[in-house]
């Protein structure tokens, strides 16, 4: 029989006993001991964590988020200045002078610069280059 | 009385006592049972049932309520009953076969243990088992646990749970087929 044994074929069963009556006493045993054993209010944040867990994970999406879009903006502002550096001069003056539009402000700008400011590169400049370099940009043709 | 009636009546200081007395009532036997298989003397599961009730009293107001009471009540007891098996070895330099002999001799001796031959020889291959597998055995075969109730119990993965059990049927009926 023993080599054939199969747990499943043997009937459940427990053999351990207790004292008669046992189970009746043990509540009053443990209610006599819990009177000298005090309890452990629950702390004040206990009632607070249940809520506080469940915004919690939205509260934590929301950062990742946010984590993720500063760097992402960081990565941008890194990414327009190497985009800029690589443009030859030449285009971005090409481009401003289609595109931008000069303020009287930015004139105004302009006459508060005193000469003493300004570069000797800046000035010397003959008229006829400087006649030459308006005529480049055509500034009939520029829309404002 | 519902659980959940339970805790709701203990949280009140007028029907505290009350309330725990019918949580004790209605566990009593369970948490015994648990105890009792894993540690046999009759004296050391009274004494490890009553102190996981004090413990269970002290901190029952800190009860999460998303696990449930009897699995909480349970992980209580499964703590206890490592903890006293673990500092009995510790205490008198015991390696784990002597007090599974230890053990073995009370189930010859005790006066509060009846069965007939094959089923003292299942009790004595289940000694022979370690602690944890024992106690994985033991909440499936006798309390007949679901393994996910096991898991959030032992804090162990389903899966290793299945396989625990597995090789422990296999090392009883080994066991009983050797002997």
């Amino acid at each position: 029989m023993k080599n054939d044994f199969k747990l499943s074929d043997l009937p459940k069963r427990n053999i351990y006993e207790v004292p008669d009556k046992y189970f009746d006493r043990l509540p009053a045993q443990i209610m006599e001991r819990t009177a000298g054993a005090g309890y452990s209010p629950a702390p004040w944040y206990a009632a607070a964590w249940k809520p506080l867990r469940l915004a919690l994970a939205p509260l934590m999406l929301v950062l990742v988020l946010g984590v993720l879009y500063l760097v992402n903006l960081n990565n941008k502002e890194e990414q327009q200045i190497a985009n800029l550096a690589s443009i030859h001069d030449k285009e971005i003056v090409d481009y401003l002078s289609t595109y931008a539009v000069l303020e009287s402000a930015d004139f105004a700008d302009l006459s508060t610069v005193s000469e003493k400011e300004m570069t000797s590169e800046f000035l010397n400049v003959s008229p006829k280059a400087a006649e030459e370099e308006l005529e480049y940009y055509q500034l009939d043709t520029i829309e404002y | 009385m519902e659980d959940k009636e339970i805790l709701e009546k203990f949280a009140n200081p007028d029907s505290r006592n009350l309330a725990f007395n019918q949580l004790v009532r209605k566990y009593q036997q369970k948490i015994y049972w648990h105890i009792r298989k894993m540690v046999i003397d009759h004296d050391d599961a009274d004494d490890l049932t009553q102190e996981v009730f004090i413990k269970v009293w002290k901190n029952l107001e800190n009860f999460r309520q998303d696990a449930q009471l009897y699995t909480w009540l349970y992980r209580i007891a499964t703590n206890e009953c490592l903890t006293f098996l673990s500092s009995k070895r510790k205490k008198f330099f015991l390696p784990i076969n002597d007090v599974a002999a230890e053990l073995t001799e009370k189930i010859d001796s005790s006066p509060n243990i009846d069965g007939d031959e094959i089923q003292l020889k299942l009790q004595k291959a289940l000694l022979r088992l370690p602690d944890k597998q024992r106690l994985v055995f033991n909440m499936k075969y006798y309390d007949e646990l679901k393994y996910e109730e096991m898991s959030e119990i032992l804090g162990t993965s389903v899966g290793a749970l299945k396989a625990s059990y597995h090789h422990a049927v296999k090392k009883i009926e080994e066991f009983i087929k050797r002997d």
